[in-house]
């Protein structure tokens, strides 16, 4: 019963990470982003090519190297942040809000498809497997078991370290100064589309890092059973714990996917019914998203805006002060700096 | 006969059913200005009634149709009830994500209903007939007459009729069509009734061609239908069907020189260059900076 806790609280904690980087994208930037299954998939997939070796007969897949697994996931990580650079900018570069989601719905089904049918990438519609134990050495399987755990949770721990800091940073704040009003933020020196392309990459790189992790978690991964759809309950558990949030996004998906995977363990699915199980989930997903959507769209704890503690939701000026006082910003933001020493 | 020719024909059908596809696609966004997730469900909602009454009724070809058609019908009106008018004074970018739950609910919906196995009509497809350079089955050149009549229908209704009026006053400006006294709400479920049906009748349409009916072909049509309207131009009639014409025969000269499964990436490609060249559209007008909804 342990083991099984920790096993779906180690996925929680994946899938924690998982949610972090989408929620950059769409709770910091306002970007709706979908295809970021994309580049979790690519990040499991690189993993597993550069750490298993080989390909044998029936099996192909591209490089097939035995790297050390850390080594492995950062390698996976770059390359993912390499492909996300080129959907992004193609997506953002002069498409926003709707435009931007259907561009990135498009090139999510547009790669599933290309890698469910073009064997000799990831071998097709079978994937690839056979990773055991990577970072195993002499542990027993219950032993390493936990110390999997111990790990994934230490990951989502310094995720959520560098996430908070950088959410309360000048970047973090001018992001969302960009996504409350573009218009004004340029005007006020800030660069749109690379503000909103730095935040892209970096939430890719997240999600790419959850990849590497999952594929140590799962071992196997193919196309059959990972549709893009399955991690559209990472979108209903960022709305849930609150988008922009980092510590709600991250309250948010344990609550969210350990209460699914717990509350639809009790469905009955009939062995003539295979399917009935799965798709009364997916069911209630689509209607926890619209719900929550309805009733509490900024989700049980909400983004928190002013970060010096004076008065949240102050809006741009605010926002775009660089520092709290004194020192003159030698880039001529004079309205700014002006309301900015006035309120300091 | 080359087999060149032969795709291209079959290229024309598939653009007949993604035109009528697309075009619903485009009247829910013009007149609630919302990109529908959940369009390819609703397709699905017809191609399965047809089944139904195919299978369970024992109708015939034309009947099926009209059921498909009712189906649709009704699923757009629930649609537009349930979730769109909900939302309506929300971003379209909440709308949005909305639809997707709906197409994720509607989805499984099928699934538990119908089981994921594929299944098909048993209609015959009627003799193999050359027409120039084409080859078409009997069943397919009925396809293509019915997808004409039906875009005709729509034509006649937008432009000459006082709904027609209407619904091009709403999809301007909704509130300023409300001042002028024209009902918007009921307009706008109007439109949705008819694009609902448009899209069951394309649904058993493709159900017909392509043979296969399973819970998940909403997806890919959904991507072709919103390629097709995006490259045309999002919201306006005319030009996506001009814009599915175009896509139905790329993907058809594509699909010749390589496997059908990559149908998808080439849309893909399509929608992406459409987007780099020509934010708003092959067939509107003027240049666009930045394209936002």
């Amino acid at each position: 019963m342990l083991q099984y806790w920790t096993a779906i609280l180690s996925e929680a904690a994946i899938f924690g990470i998982l949610a972090l980087g989408i929620d950059m994208i769409w709770g910091w930037a306002g970007d709706f982003d979908l295809s970021a299954y994309a580049y979790f998939a690519l990040g499991v997939y690189m993993t597993m090519v550069l750490t298993i070796g080989k390909p044998t007969s029936p099996v192909e897949y591209i490089l097939g190297y035995h790297l050390p697994y850390l080594l492995a996931v950062g390698i996976a990580v770059v390359i993912v942040v390499a492909f996300a650079s080129i959907i992004g900018a193609i997506a953002l570069r002069s498409l926003r809000e709707v435009y931007f989601s259907i561009t990135t719905l498009g090139a999510v089904w547009a790669i599933y498809y290309l890698v469910e049918n073009y064997t000799p990438l990831f071998n097709g519609y079978n994937g690839v497997y056979g990773l055991f134990d990577p970072m195993g050495g002499g542990l027993s399987y219950a032993a390493y078991h936990y110390f999997f755990f111990a790990f994934c949770l230490l990951a989502l721990f310094l995720v959520y370290l560098v996430v908070q800091r950088l959410s309360r940073s000048p970047f973090g704040r001018m992001v969302r100064a960009v996504r409350d009003d573009e218009r004004a933020a340029s005007v006020y020196g800030r660069n749109v589309f690379w503000a909103k392309y730095r935040t892209y990459l970096f939430g890719a790189g997240l999600a790419g890092f959850a990849g590497g992790l999952f594929a140590a978690y799962i071992g196997a991964f193919n196309p059959l059973d990972w549709k893009p759809t399955e991690i559209f309950v990472l979108y209903a558990a960022i709305l849930v714990g609150g988008r922009g949030n980092p510590r709600g996004v991250i309250l948010g998906s344990f609550i969210v996917y350990v209460g699914f995977v717990e509350m639809t363990r009790y469905i009955p699915s009939p062995a003539s019914r295979p399917e009935l199980g799965p798709a009364l989930r997916q069911i209630l997903i689509g209607l926890l998203i619209i719900l929550m959507l309805k009733f509490r769209p900024s989700g049980i704890f909400p983004e928190r805006l002013g970060t010096d503690g004076t008065e949240p939701k102050r809006s741009l000026r605010t926002l775009f002060r660089r520092r709290p006082s004194g020192e003159e910003s030698s880039e001529g933001l004079a309205t700014a700096d002006a309301t900015g020493g006035a309120q300091a | 006969m080359s087999i060149f020719w032969i795709s291209i024909g079959m290229g024309l059908a598939v653009a007949a059913i993604l035109a009528l596809s697309a075009v619903a696609f485009t009247l829910e966004y013009a007149v609630s200005r919302v990109v529908n997730l959940a369009h390819g469900e609703v397709l699905t909602i017809g191609a399965y009634a047809a089944y139904v009454g195919e299978t369970n009724f024992h109708l015939n070809l034309y009947m099926c149709a009209v059921v498909a058609t009712i189906a649709g019908s009704l699923a757009g009106m629930g649609l537009n009830f349930f979730l769109i008018e909900q939302f309506r004074n929300q971003k379209a970018l909440s709308t949005l994500i909305a639809t997707l739950g709906a197409s994720l609910i509607l989805q499984n919906l099928l699934l538990i209903g119908f089981g994921g196995a594929s299944v098909s009509y048993s209609f015959a497809q009627g003799n193999l007939l050359h027409v120039g350079p084409f080859l078409w089955t009997v069943l397919t050149i009925k396809v293509m007459i019915s997808t004409l009549i039906v875009a005709a229908i729509i034509y006649v209704m937008i432009q000459r009729t006082r709904i027609g009026k209407a619904l091009r006053a709403v999809s301007q400006n909704r509130d300023l069509a409300r001042v002028s006294g024209i009902p918007a709400r009921q307009v706008v479920m109007h439109t949705w009734a008819l694009a609902g049906a448009v899209s069951g009748f394309a649904g058993f349409l493709y159900g017909e061609t392509v043979g296969t009916i399973t819970p998940s072909i909403g997806n890919g049509f959904l991507l072709l239908s919103i390629t097709a309207a995006v490259g045309g131009g999002l919201g306006r009639p005319y030009a996506t069907l001009g814009g599915a014409l175009v896509l139905g025969l790329v993907m058809s000269i594509a699909g010749t020189y390589t496997s059908s499964a990559y149908q998808l990436v080439i849309a893909f490609g399509f929608l992406v260059v459409m987007l780099l060249i020509k934010p708003n559209g092959i067939f509107v007008r003027g240049k666009a900076q930045m394209v936002r909804a």
